[in-house]
């Protein structure tokens, strides 16, 4: 290598890393976030939503950066709180009272708890769904959807399309006419409304021009005639039944877990946990409710795991050469 | 800080300034003696009906509250009693109450919730043997009454008592 001394000690990493897991296919894709948030959704064992919150929050951080993931915190852990408040306010449930709230009913440490737990859900999901549109972009999603809910996937990926799309027409729109004098912070209050609604008035004649052109452009595609396919480059290859294979494995190891009662926890009226995790003597149970706990890690961290074998095969196939 | 955290910290501080202790003090000049029970009776013994989670916290014999003297001041509803008596004996209770109408309803005695046994469960009170047609903040109490909170799984049918008078 002669390109200097900095690729010779630490190998660059291959461009993509990060998104290793958006290159299998939409299948992969799909089976693995409906794992996922079904698990988060369903599982309120402490342990299980505490790695599904870390891993999700680590991973959207792996995905969007530090920008991104700031903001997700700014709203994730707001969101927390206000549910761990919120819980003891309506739910009065619970062995363990601390107080009386003012209009008489008791607060109870059972509830506050669950509201931190049900706040971790909620955030974790949060979380979660902020790497999903990532991975499953709007092509991945009418692939998978187009046959069984054509015109419901078309609509969706036309909105999802369509946000983004107005907002960039939007800021194309009030920039040309703040460089006119026609601000929306120029001049007084009703000037100043008159410009925002010039702007309104550009944005909706444009978008409604933009509809008549994208269904013209569709006619002449022969969008929804008879016959007509349409092209995907997906294909299934070893790799990717290999990762739903891991899928799969882990749901069954997960819902057999579930279906033998071992995972889980009840919060009211008193919390407690079968297996004796966290409170009381450890029972038989507690080795296989750390097995199941380390094989949802395992799952919910899949794509992390692609990533870091992706990297360490380009650094292989570099030191090779 | 940030300006935008204050109204809610602002709420937090309220609610709990608004808190009292777990406990409660005996009514001062008490003008009238009624006797009160809290109790579960007809559960025992038909526990598979419960709900898994709630038969831990279920008392053997069915009684939460052994009849007691209770004592109370002119003008206090059933309801009252009913609300003095579980803080002083640290028993939990939750009900929802519209003071503007003066409805208090109990949702459940002790963890023991309405719905917790079947679809048709729940609290009731009765007074001298009967179930008064109405609920129990407008029940005014009178020297020498009985009030028995009792838990049904068939709204009241699996009691052997009348319906009492209207309000």
């Amino acid at each position: 290598m002669g390109t200097g001394s900095r690729s010779d000690s630490r190998p660059t990493p291959p461009p993509n890393s990060r998104t290793v897991f958006a290159d299998y296919h939409p299948v992969v894709n799909f089976a693995f976030f409906a794992s996922v948030l079904a698990f988060t959704m369903l599982l309120m064992h402490p342990l299980f939503l505490a790695v599904s919150l870390l891993v999700g929050v680590g991973y959207a951080f792996y995905l969007n950066g530090r920008r991104g993931s700031s903001l997700s915190l700014k709203f994730l852990l707001p969101m927390v709180l206000l549910a761990a408040l919120f819980n003891p306010a309506f739910n009065h449930e619970g062995v363990t009272i601390l107080a009386y709230l003012p209009d008489g009913n008791p607060l109870t440490l059972e509830s506050m708890v669950y509201g931190v737990a049900a706040g971790a859900m909620l955030a974790a999901v949060v979380a979660w769904f902020s790497t999903f549109n990532q991975i499953i972009t709007s092509d991945k999603f009418v692939y998978l959807f187009g046959r069984f809910a054509p015109s419901l996937s078309l609509v969706l990926s036309l909105a999802l399309r369509f946000v983004p799309r107005f907002l960039d027409q939007a800021r194309v729109i009030s920039a040309s006419q703040a460089g006119i004098g026609r601000d929306v912070s120029n001049g007084n209050v009703i000037q100043r409304a008159k410009h925002g609604i010039r702007m309104l008035s550009i944005l909706v004649t444009w978008a409604l021009e933009n509809g008549v052109e994208t269904a013209d452009s569709m006619k002449a595609r022969g969008y929804g005639l008879p016959g007509r396919t349409s092209f995907s480059i997906f294909k299934m290859s070893a790799r990717d039944w290999g990762a739903l294979a891991y899928i799969l494995l882990a749901d069954c190891a997960l819902i057999g877990g579930m279906a033998i009662g071992l995972l889980g926890f009840d919060y009211y009226p008193a919390i407690s946990d079968s297996a004796g995790l966290f409170l009381g003597a450890a029972t038989p149970d507690t080795l296989a409710v750390l097995v199941l706990a380390v094989v949802y890690g395992g799952l919910c961290s899949l794509p992390i795991l692609l990533s870091m074998m992706w990297n360490r095969q380009w650094q292989l196939s570099l030191s090779r050469a | 800080m940030k300006l935008r955290t204050l109204p809610i910290l602002a709420l937090l501080l309220a609610v709990l300034a608004g808190c009292t202790p777990a406990s409660s003090s005996v009514p001062t000049g008490a003008t009238g003696t009624a006797k009160m029970s809290i109790t579960a009776t007809n559960l025992v013994g038909k526990l598979d009906q419960l709900k898994e989670a709630k038969r831990s916290i279920f008392p053997s014999d069915g009684v939460f509250m052994p009849e007691s003297e209770v004592q109370f001041t002119e003008g206090e509803s059933a309801f009252d009693i009913l609300e003095r008596e579980t803080r002083a004996r640290k028993l939990h209770l939750e009900f929802e109450n519209t003071p503007v109408y003066n409805t208090a309803y109990v949702e459940g005695i002790g963890n023991l919730y309405e719905l917790d046994a079947g679809p048709l469960s729940g609290w009731m009170y009765r007074v001298n043997g009967e179930f008064p047609n109405f609920g129990s903040s407008k029940y005014v109490l009178k020297d020498g009454d009985v009030v028995e909170w009792v838990y049904t799984l068939d709204l009241g049918k699996d009691f052997d008592t009348a319906v009492g008078r209207q309000q």
